[in-house]
């Protein structure tokens, strides 16, 4: 009787597993098979040559030593910080300056906050098509700097070449992520209790006193959140750089090339997988410190 | 207990149903084209099976490999022509689009060489991606076996042989010329180029043509952002290469285009490459006296001419005339690009698919491509009137006479680094076009980065 009981009891409980098990699976098989494999060979891919057809050949560090030789990762890598070092914070401050103004009782709110996301939400294809043409040496950009600003025809910028391609890449990534940003952040905003802001008056306490001491602190965790999301896809930056700079046979120079793309270009056209996955796993350890650093920043602030 | 073990197996079947997806799904969507492609075969496939029941097992079906079969009218004409005189042969169009053609066919092929059993090359660092994964046979044998002669191909298949083995044979041969406006030279009163200009001649020409009238400025030269339409007047003279590992030869052309650049002969390289401006809408403006152009741009004038899409008034009356050349170099020395064909590693049916690649390669399939506008590898007397004669081409001798070459150059010659190579000369041209290096930093750069793969 106990016996029977306990089997039971056994099965059931197997059974409730299997049951969570499965509703796992449609995710885990999709994440396994799509993402976790390809990741761990690609680990493995970093210490070989290998073009996806020939056998794989074991060169152990090669790859990396190469990479400390190589002008256009150096390149890469120095335009891809030069991007996150430049979008992050401004990110962060133009979608949190967004979302205090429109979480105020302006008028029209709902139409402004629509403005605000619709650049997240427009196709990324389309809208850098628009940024070509408005920011090109004929375009509207430059003619403001030239007839309102009186910059002579030989000085006007051009906006995709050289120093100033890493500037559009800002501009451009900000304008387009802020949104998103920015209702995060209002979310944020409206979990703060208003009176909080009720006492702080009562105590005299001025707006700029009200953001320092309530909202600020009251939104770290939002910021947090947003850092690190920004961080990361800053890193993954490859989109923007191909649209706006790549013209039509994708070529980036080296004041243009960012790490994604240099992957890529290893990977599909030079067909070089091991030294790709090489430059891949630079990347991701790049991202895996800077994130670190970040969790730990936040657990110290958390915690005094 | 029933409830249960019912979401049990629904979340089983929708776990098996997802994995199942895997890989199917990608084979849908290469399947997608194909079937667009074979939809009017299978009532002739049937009736024929019917008719020859016992002979079932010796049709064969050919994959071929192909880009842009809506806008190249050569491929279904190919297929047609020789299925018209091969019974039991079916050959079945894959559409793989142009923009990333090598690419995906270089992934498809590393998965399963036996994706396709011909492939089209489109260009020679594909060729020697394609070689070095092993995924396409060599012809050698083949070509002994059927005595095809190779000097037909005007020593293009010496430029793209592997270590003394050919794994592809051209059948399409586009070679560099120069277009130009003569409405734009009438208006000036000015003769038009000839066929025998050299570079200080044609620099001299494209500076009277052009004008910088405001509301009808004039470009006397377009130069498109390849970096074949300016590094390449370099390799004219038949000394020096793209594979020499020494660049400097590309310092006087690039000084000429870039001084025609600051003078306003030209459009700049940077506008160009933001407006995304296309050469053939650049040419078709009407503003562009003088553009150097492959000879694939004589069918899309004709037929863009003839459509109505571009404006008579505009570029209709164009003519063609001989590459400029550099001092003491022989007229008519110009750029060519080939598009060769070949057999998969993996292919089935590897005799029948030799068949086929003869045929397309051959005199049979260069009389089918000229017959459609386009220059065949084996370019004959007959195939020049074909083309010549079209309705639309240009009624002047000198025109003519411009398709005649007499030193042709690969754009890219086969090296086993080719590809490489070519993305860091890319890379340099962009840097020195837009400005971003002098020429000589450029350079340097090219003759460093080159320097070390070719070692």
């Amino acid at each position: 009787m106990d016996q029977a009981k306990g089997r039971k009891k056994l099965s059931k409980e197997t059974k409730r597993t299997l049951v969570a098990y499965s509703f796992i699976a449609p995710n885990f098989i999709g994440f396994a098979v799509f993402t976790l494999i390809p990741v761990v060979f690609a680990f493995i891919l970093a210490f070989t040559k290998w073009d996806g057809s020939n056998p794989i050949q074991w060169v152990g560090l090669g790859n990396f030593i190469e990479l400390f030789h190589d002008t256009f990762f150096k390149a890469a890598l120095k335009n891809t910080i030069i991007y996150c070092i430049g979008t992050v914070p401004l990110t962060m401050i133009a979608s949190l300056g967004l979302a205090i103004v429109l979480n105020q009782k302006v008028i029209c709110r709902g139409v402004f906050r629509t403005i605000s996301f619709f650049p997240y939400v427009a196709s990324l294809v389309a809208v850098t098509a628009v940024w070509k043409m408005l920011f090109s040496k004929t375009g509207p950009v430059n003619a403001i700097l030239y007839y309102v600003f009186h910059v002579p025809n030989n000085e006007l910028p051009q906006w995709f070449v050289g120093g100033l391609v890493m500037v559009s890449y800002i501009l451009f990534s900000v304008w387009k992520y802020m949104g998103y940003y920015m209702v995060i952040y209002l979310a944020g905003l409206q979990g703060i209790s208003g009176e909080m802001y009720e006492a702080a008056s009562l105590d005299g306490a001025n707006t700029w006193q009200k953001f320092r001491s309530i909202t600020w602190p009251q939104l770290r965790p939002t910021t947090f959140f947003v850092v690190v999301m920004l961080t990361i896809n800053c890193f993954k930056v490859f989109d923007i750089a191909t649209l706006l700079a790549g013209g039509d046979n994708n070529t980036l120079t080296p004041s243009s090339t960012v790490l994604v793309h240099y992957i890529y270009q290893q990977a599909f056209v030079n067909w070089e997988f091991g030294y790709s996955s090489a430059v891949a796993m630079v990347l991701f350890l790049l991202v895996l410190i800077v994130t670190l650093i970040q969790f730990r920043g936040e657990a110290k602030f958390s915690n005094s | 207990m029933k409830k249960r073990f019912l979401s049990l197996m629904m979340a089983c079947t929708m776990a098996v149903s997802l994995t199942a997806c895997g890989s199917p799904s990608q084979e849908t969507t290469t399947a997608a084209p194909k079937q667009e492609n074979t939809t009017a075969a299978p009532t002739t496939t049937a009736a024929e099976n019917k008719d020859n029941k016992d002979n079932a097992s010796d049709a064969v079906t050919l994959k071929w490999a192909i880009w842009d079969q809506d806008t190249t009218p050569y491929w279904v004409a190919l297929k047609d022509g020789y299925e018209a005189t091969h019974d039991n042969v079916k050959i079945e169009l894959v559409d793989l689009g142009s923009t990333d053609y090598m690419t995906v066919l270089a992934t498809q092929l590393s998965g399963s060489t036996s994706a396709f059993d011909v492939v089209s090359v489109k260009d020679v660092p594909g060729y020697a991606t394609l070689v070095q994964k092993n995924t396409i046979e060599p012809l050698d044998s083949y070509i002994k076996a059927d005595n095809i002669d190779l000097s037909l191909y005007g020593g293009a298949t010496d430029q793209i042989t592997v270590d003394g083995s050919l794994y592809q044979l051209p059948f399409r041969n586009d070679f560099w010329v120069l277009f130009y406006n003569k409405d734009l030279f009438d208006a000036k009163n000015l003769a038009y180029p000839t066929n025998d200009m050299t570079f200080e001649e044609y620099d001299a020409l494209a500076r009277q043509v052009s004008s910088e009238d405001f509301g009808s400025q004039i470009y006397g030269a377009h130069y498109h952002t390849w970096r074949s339409a300016v590094q390449l007047f370099g390799v004219l003279d038949g000394k020096n290469t793209i594979l020499s590992g020494n660049y400097d030869f590309f310092k006087p052309y690039y000084e000429l285009v870039l001084n025609q650049e600051a003078d306003g002969i030209c459009r700049k390289y940077t506008d160009l490459k933001t407006e995304s401006l296309h050469y053939s809408a650049a040419f078709a403006g009407g503003d562009v006296a003088m553009m150097n152009m492959g000879s694939w741009y004589i069918s899309t004038l004709i037929s863009k001419l003839q459509s109505g899409e571009y404006l008579k008034e505009d570029c209709g009356n164009w003519g063609m005339a001989k590459y400029p050349h550099a001092e003491g170099v022989e007229a008519g020395s110009t750029l060519g690009t080939i598009t060769g064909i070949a057999i998969t590693t993996g292919a089935s049916d590897k005799d029948a698919a030799w068949d086929f690649v003869s045929f397309v390669s051959g005199t049979e399939g260069a009389q089918i491509m000229a017959q459609t506008g386009n220059f065949p590898a084996i370019m004959t007397d007959e195939a020049m009137e074909l083309i010549a004669g079209l309705e639309g081409f240009p009624a002047d001798e000198q025109s003519k006479e411009a398709l005649k070459v007499s030193n042709l150059y690969l754009e890219v010659p086969y090296h086993e680094s080719v590809s490489e190579v070519n993305s860091i000369l890319d890379t340099y041209h962009a840097s020195i076009m837009s400005g971003e290096m002098s020429i000589d930093d450029g350079i340097a750069a090219m003759n460093e980065e080159i320097g070390k793969i070719l070692k």
